[in-house]
C-alpha cells in the first residue's frame, strides 16, 4: 500500500472483489458514519475520558481500512493507542491530524461518486 | 524437477468435503456499518444468505431465532463485546454448540487465548485475504455441520435408550407377574396332609424359574409328589414347566389314568412331552407315598432325585438311571418301592442346589448336599433346607444361584394313627 496516498484505489477495489458499485455504496456509508466518530472521539477528550476516545478512534480504524485511506488509518490508529494509554495532550493534536486526513478522504470519496473511476 | 511426472492428488469421494457452492446462514455481528456491509457483502460473494446485527444483544435474538450455521462477532463493541456474547451464547441451551468465528484487528496471542477461553471457535482478522476468510468460514461451516449430525445422532440414541428402559420394564412387570403366578401354583408350607410336614425354598436364578415341583394328597392315604426340571433358561422354560406342573395336577391324573402311580404318571408324561423342536426336554422324578403303610413308589425320567434320610441310617438317594422325558415315545419308567419309617424326611431337589462351583471352578456337589442333610438330622426341618442354601452359597461365595435351586423337605410325624390302619 502507498503509504503516502489519501486513497489507495487499487487495494480497495481488490478488497471489494473489483466490485466498483460496493465500493461506492461503502464509500457513501463511510462520508455519512465517520464524522460521528470523529465528533465523539472530540467529546471524549473535551470529557478528558481515555476509553471513549480509544472506542471511537478504534471505530474509526476499522471503517477506514475498508476504505484503504493509508494516512487516516495511521493517524487514526495512534489516536487509539494514545486513548488507550491515557496521553490526551498529545490526542487533542492527533485528532486535530485526524480531522484534517479525514477531510482529504472525503474529498477525494466525493470527487470518486461523482467522476467515477480513474481509467 | 518434472512436474509433469507427478501424479495429481487423489479425492477421497467419502471424505466429508462441503461443494463450493455449499448455502449456509450466517449471522454477522459487528456495529460499525462501512466493516459490516463490507464483511456481509464479501460473505454473500461466497454463496452464504448473512443475517446482520448491529449489536450483541439484537444478535442473540437473531441467533435463537434463526440458528445459523455460523456466527461471525466482532471483538470490539460497546455494551456486549464479542467475548462477552460468545460467553452468553456457551449459556444458551439451545445455542451452546454454534460455531463462533470472533472477528478481530488484534492478533496478539494473549488476546487469542483470551478469545478461546471466552468461547470463540477460530478467528478472523478483518484485514484477512478473500481467501483466508472463504478458508476459516468454511471450516467453521465444516464443524458446524459435523456438531449438529453428532447431536441428532446424539439425541436419537437418546430415545432409543428410553424407549428401551421402558420395554424393559415392562418386560420385568411382565416376568414379576408371571413369577407370582408360578409360585402361587407351589405348595403351601406347613401340612399337606395329616402325618406329613412340608418345607421347601426355592431360589430361581432368574425372575421366572423353570424347576418346578407339587407335594398333593389324592386322597385320605396317599399323598403325590413330584419335582421337575425343564432343561435350559428364562421364560421358554419357565412356560412349558407350567404347561408340565398343569399336566401333573392330582385332578388330572386321576382323570386320564386312575391314579397317581408313578410309573404311570412318568409314561404318560413321556408321551405327551416329546422333546422340543430346539431339543428341548424335562427331567421329573414322581413318588407316591400310601400313609397308612409308609410305603413309598418311585420313578424317575433323568431326573437325579430325591434323597431319604433316616434317624438310624446314613441318608440314601432314591433314583435309577433313566432317560428324560421326550427321548422315547414308548419308553417305560420302572418304579421302586422304599418303606419310610416314622420321623423320616424325604428330600427332592434341583440338581441347582449342588452343581454350584466355588470361584476355583470346584463344584460344591451331591456328597456336600447329603452332609448337610445328615448333619441337620436334630434340627428342625426348615433349618436343614436353610443350611443346604446358605452352605452351597458359602461355597460359591456368591447369593445368586447359576441354575434354579430347590428343595423340597417332607418329614414324617404321628406314627400311632397311621400303623394302627397299615
Amino acid at each position: 500500500m502507498d503509504k503516502t496516498a489519501v486513497l489507495d484505489l487499487s487495494e480497495a477495489l481488490e478488497r471489494a472483489d473489483g466490485d466498483r458499485d460496493l465500493f461506492l455504496t461503502l464509500a457513501t456509508l463511510f462520508l455519512q458514519e465517520s464524522p460521528k466518530e470523529v465528533a465523539a472521539a472530540r467529546r471524549a477528550l473535551s470529557r478528558q475520558d481515555g476509553a471513549g476516545l480509544m472506542a471511537a478512534a478504534h471505530k474509526l480504524k476499522g471503517s477506514v481500512m475498508e476504505m484503504c485511506a493509508p494516512r487516516l488509518f495511521e493517524s487514526a490508529r495512534r489516536l487509539e493507542e494514545l486513548g488507550r494509554q491515557g496521553d490526551l495532550a498529545e490526542a487533542s493534536s492527533v485528532c486535530a491530524d485526524v480531522e484534517i486526513r479525514l477531510a482529504e478522504v472525503h474529498a477525494a470519496l466525493r470527487d470518486l461518486i461523482a467522476g467515477g473511476f480513474p481509467s | 524437477m518434472n512436474l509433469d511426472s507427478i501424479p495429481p492428488i487423489a479425492m477421497d469421494p467419502a471424505a466429508p468435503t462441503l461443494p463450493d457452492t455449499f448455502t449456509a446462514t450466517i449471522l454477522l455481528v459487528e456495529d460499525e456499518l462501512v466493516t459490516r456491509t463490507s464483511m456481509a457483502a464479501r460473505l454473500k460473494r461466497l454463496g452464504h444468505r448473512v443475517l446482520e446485527a448491529g449489536n450483541g444483544r439484537t444478535g442473540l435474538d437473531l441467533a435463537r431465532r434463526e440458528k445459523p450455521d455460523l456466527i461471525i462477532v466482532d471483538w470490539v463493541m460497546p455494551e456486549m463485546d464479542g467475548p462477552t456474547f460468545c460467553e452468553a451464547l456457551r449459556r444458551d441451551p439451545v445455542l451452546k454448540s454454534s460455531q463462533l468465528l470472533l472477528m478481530t484487528s488484534h492478533d496478539q496471542p494473549a488476546q487469542i487465548a483470551e478469545g478461546l477461553a471466552r468461547g470463540a471457535d477460530d478467528f478472523l482478522s478483518k484485514a484477512a485475504s478473500k481467501q483466508e476468510i472463504a478458508a476459516r468460514v468454511l471450516a467453521g461451516l465444516r464443524t458446524s455441520r459435523l456438531v449438529r449430525e453428532l447431536e441428532t445422532t446424539g439425541d436419537k440414541l437418546e430415545s432409543s435408550i428410553l424407549l428401551l428402559q421402558r420395554k424393559q420394564a415392562e418386560t420385568e412387570a411382565d416376568l414379576q407377574t408371571a413369577a407370582t403366578f408360578v409360585q402361587s401354583l407351589l405348595p403351601l408350607q406347613g401340612s399337606p396332609i395329616q402325618g406329613i410336614a412340608l418345607a421347601w425354598e426355592y431360589q430361581p436364578s432368574l425372575t421366572l424359574g423353570g424347576d418346578l415341583f407339587g407335594v398333593m394328597a389324592i386322597d385320605a392315604d396317599h399323598l403325590g409328589l413330584y419335582i421337575l426340571d425343564a432343561s435350559g433358561h428364562g421364560v421358554a422354560a419357565a412356560l412349558r414347566s407350567a404347561s408340565l406342573m398343569t399336566f401333573l395336577r392330582v385332578e388330572n391324573m386321576l382323570q386320564l389314568l386312575g391314579s397317581y402311580d408313578p410309573e404311570k404318571v412318568l409314561f404318560e408324561a413321556n408321551r405327551r412331552f416329546p422333546l422340543s423342536a430346539d431339543g428341548e426336554y424335562f427331567t421329573l422324578w414322581v413318588g407316591q407315598l400310601h400313609l397308612p403303610t409308609r410305603s413309598l413308589s418311585y420313578a424317575s425320567a433323568g431326573h437325579p432325585g430325591a434323597l431319604l434320610s433316616s434317624a438310624e441310617s446314613p441318608s440314601r438317594w432314591l433314583t435309577r438311571a433313566s432317560s428324560p422325558l421326550g427321548f422315547d415315545p414308548i419308553a417305560r419308567f420302572d418304579s421302586d418301592r422304599v418303606s419310610l419309617k416314622p420321623a423320616d424326611r424325604l428330600f427332592l431337589l434341583s440338581d441347582g442346589i449342588y452343581e454350584v462351583p466355588s470361584p476355583g471352578g470346584e463344584l460344591w456337589g451331591r456328597r456336600h448336599f447329603q452332609d448337610v442333610i445328615d448333619a441337620g438330622r436334630n434340627t428342625s426341618l426348615a433349618a436343614t433346607i436353610s443350611s443346604c442354601f446358605s452352605e452351597a452359597r458359602r461355597w460359591q461365595q456368591a447369593r445368586q444361584f447359576p441354575d434354579d435351586a430347590a428343595v423340597v423337605g417332607l418329614e414324617l410325624i404321628g406314627r400311632a394313627e397311621g400303623e394302627s390302619r397299615g
